[in-house]
């Protein structure tokens, strides 16, 4: 069998991250991927937080090709026919280098194969891996296609599927209760009137969540993040909640009714649909995440479940890049004692667990559990909602003070049981 | 025998959207196209047969700054080596320019006894390539072929016309172009394209052709028909009326009865 030093299962953030480092120390490494180019499988129409990641190959983030810094933040809590929005716009969002980026995954990814090649490593696009190859436990290479290619390290960053890992016993096969389903369309707008219609300086951009009757109850949210000439506008919504509905509502209809919102269609006039795109998005947490190395392997990103929802912050691909960073310095360790084991692969998980990435998702431990609360996304965002109508409503009856009509909703719809119920179970999130 | 296989590399139209009637290519990676794939897998078999000895990708960058890079597939796909010609003055250049660059690095390539091309390229598909380079080498050209047949000092091909099917013989050196029936490309598994990585591969400048920088003559007129609102008239009326009616604007535009 021929044969390299490492094997990258998948082009994404996470695996060329991981060659990147690789390649750098002079490792023989081949990325293998399965799209047209790296990148193009991806859907993410989202957000990277660089602040976390700044520090792993510090040459590369500043010339990345990110789409427009996040200068303002907005959440909106939708009821029917009621939003409230509330907006953050701060100068630290922005201060010493942004703390996050919108991101178009294939431009973004394709540019960070190029830096990968550049630094030595093959990436090989259109190449999809069949199987991982096992012999006495220890992973020892890949078969793709007709070819057995062995190797001292694989590195599976194949994704949130985990088509491959799963077959081979290394992680847990993927239960709909730990997902969601993401899908989002990309709409062509030019860079003036996006600006306008987020109030945004030249260049500089927005992230809007929304959460409620978008998604008739059910987990998850709509999001739209605004790219340099278009946006991206599209919803996340639990699996096992999508997979349970009984009334034959399919995914594209909620997207397409939140398109025609009152307050959303005016958002969207006049743009151009240019992609429409769905993808699993893993949400189960610190739990979900398996064996992060074994004999001959190390497990990254998506496939790694390193990836979290906490309602306002959503964040995957700093953990992505973080994750291939930290496996690419434990196979250098590993490579220069010679020890591929598990033993030898040992600092990767370490490194993780002193790091942010495990840390934050250990904190976030019981946010996947809160979020199967369907209260959060029925009663809140309309309780909000009627709030503050009640409070900016003039009618022709004499109005009752402000604070009284604020006290009858907070007593109507937040001093119960149930909320008391939901506050202390949203204690440690 | 000696081949060389000339590869043009263009964009990948699958993934190439139109926006207000221009092409968007930017970041639409490069892709060799499908007939040169067909050109490479033929002299492929030749060599494999015992026919040919050496097969040369050639490659004009034509702005493809990547083009080192994707001609790699020919490598993976079984050609033995492979020249990239990149230079800036060749970002954009015209078939006479191209015709004019491969004939240089044809002639100085140590040996070719057959020229190869795919009849058109995927994109523009000027069809004008092969021909020119065979007139300025002064090679006979054989187009249109379905298939090659190498044989002693001659190549054999069927031709692929409209209603008839020629079988024409040429000595060699020749150039030939192939058309799709010719042959099933072959899809490079991993352990080729890893074996392509250590096959050699050159770049050339004009300098090393010792050529002038062609001068780009590109003078495009639009043939597309100009874009017209729909006027939105609808006629009411019995049949008769409507006739009248319809003929009667039809006149008013000066389509009718000029």
């Amino acid at each position: 069998m021929e044969s390299v030093e490492c094997i990258v299962v998948g082009g994404g953030l996470a695996g060329l991250s991981a060659a990147y480092g690789l390649a750098e120390a002079g490792l023989e490494v081949m990325v293998l991927e399965r799209g047209d180019y790296s990148g193009a499988k991806n859907v993410t129409g989202g957000r990277l937080y660089v602040k976390p990641i700044r520090g792993f190959y510090p040459e590369l983030w500043d010339e990345a090709p990110f789409e427009r810094p996040v200068a303002r933040e907005l959440v909106t809590m939708m009821a029917d026919g009621a939003h409230t929005t509330v907006e953050i716009a701060s100068d630290r969002f922005l201060e010493g280098g942004p703390q996050s980026y919108t991101v178009v995954r294939a431009k973004l990814d394709q540019w960070l194969a190029d830096k990968v090649m550049e630094k030595g490593a093959m990436v090989v696009p259109n190449m999809k891996v069949d199987e991982l190859l096992r012999k006495d436990g220890r992973v020892i290479g890949i078969r793709a296609g007709g070819d057995e290619i062995g190797a001292d390290v694989v590195v599976v960053a194949e994704g949130v599927l985990r088509l491959l890992s799963s077959a081979a016993g290394l992680a847990a096969q993927p239960q709909p209760r730990h997902h969601a389903l993401g899908y989002k369309e990309v709409i062509e707008l030019p860079a003036g009137v996006i600006e306008d219609r987020w109030h945004l300086n030249p260049g500089e951009g927005a992230a809007q969540l929304f959460m409620g009757d978008c998604t008739r109850g059910m987990m998850g949210g709509a999001f739209l993040y605004t790219n340099k000439e278009s946006i991206a506008l599209g919803m996340v919504v639990g699996m096992e909640d999508m997979r349970r509905r009984r009334d034959g509502t399919e995914s594209w209809q909620l997207l397409d009714a939140f398109k025609e919102l009152p307050q959303i269609r005016p958002l969207i006039a006049g743009g151009t649909a240019a992609e429409y795109s769905a993808h699993a998005v893993p949400e189960g947490g610190i739990t979900q995440v398996p064996r992060l190395a074994g004999d001959g392997y190390v497990v990254a990103g998506d496939t790694a479940g390193l990836s979290f929802n906490a309602l306002v912050t959503v964040r995957g691909m700093d953990f992505a890049v973080a994750s291939g960073y930290y496996a690419a310095e434990a196979i250098k360790k590993a490579k220069a004692a010679g020890d591929c084991s598990a033993a030898g692969l040992a600092s990767y998980e370490q490194s993780l667990r002193s790091s942010f990435v495990l840390r934050d998702l250990e904190t976030a431990r019981n946010i996947p559990g809160v979020m199967e609360n369907p209260r959060l996304f029925t009663h809140y965002p309309a309780a909000v909602g009627r709030l503050l109508e009640s409070v900016y409503t003039v009618g022709e009856q004499p109005q009752a003070g402000l604070v009284k009509k604020a006290w009858n909703g907070v007593r109507r719809d937040f001093l119960s049981l149930a909320t008391l119920r939901d506050a202390w179970s949203m204690r440690k999130i | 025998m000696d081949i060389v296989v000339c590869v043009k590399t263009n964009p990948d139209l699958e993934l190439v959207r139109v926006k207000d009637r221009v092409a968007q290519t930017e970041g639409v990676p490069y892709k060799i196209g499908d007939l040169e794939k067909n050109a490479l897998e033929a002299a492929v078999t030749l060599r494999e047969s015992g026919a040919a000895s050496n097969v040369t990708a050639l490659c004009v960058a034509e702005g493809n700054r990547k083009a080192a890079e994707d001609i790699k597939v020919a490598l993976a796909m079984g050609a033995d080596e492979a020249v990239v010609i990149d230079d800036p003055a060749l970002a954009e250049p015209d078939q006479a320019a191209v015709a004019a660059v491969i004939a240089a690095a044809v002639r100085k390539l140590s040996a070719c006894d057959l020229l190869l091309f795919g009849e058109g390229s995927s994109d523009n598909y000027t069809g004008q390539v092969g021909a020119r380079v065979a007139e300025l080498l002064d090679l006979p050209q054989i187009g249109y072929a379905r298939t090659v047949e190498a044989e002693g000092d001659v190549v054999r091909c069927e031709r692929s016309m409209d209603d008839v099917i020629e079988t024409v013989q040429a000595p060699l050196p020749a150039a030939v172009t192939v058309v799709s029936e010719v042959n099933e490309p072959r899809i490079p598994g991993l352990m080729q394209i890893m074996k392509a990585k250590s096959k050699p591969l050159q770049v050339w400048s004009l300098a090393d052709l010792d050529i002038e920088a062609p001068v780009p003559v590109r003078e495009i007129e639009s043939n597309l028909a100009e874009e017209q609102d729909r006027k939105h008239i609808v006629f009411e009326g019995t049949a008769a009326e409507q006739a009248e009616a319809f003929v009667d604007a039809l006149i008013r535009e000066g389509v009718l009865g000029r």
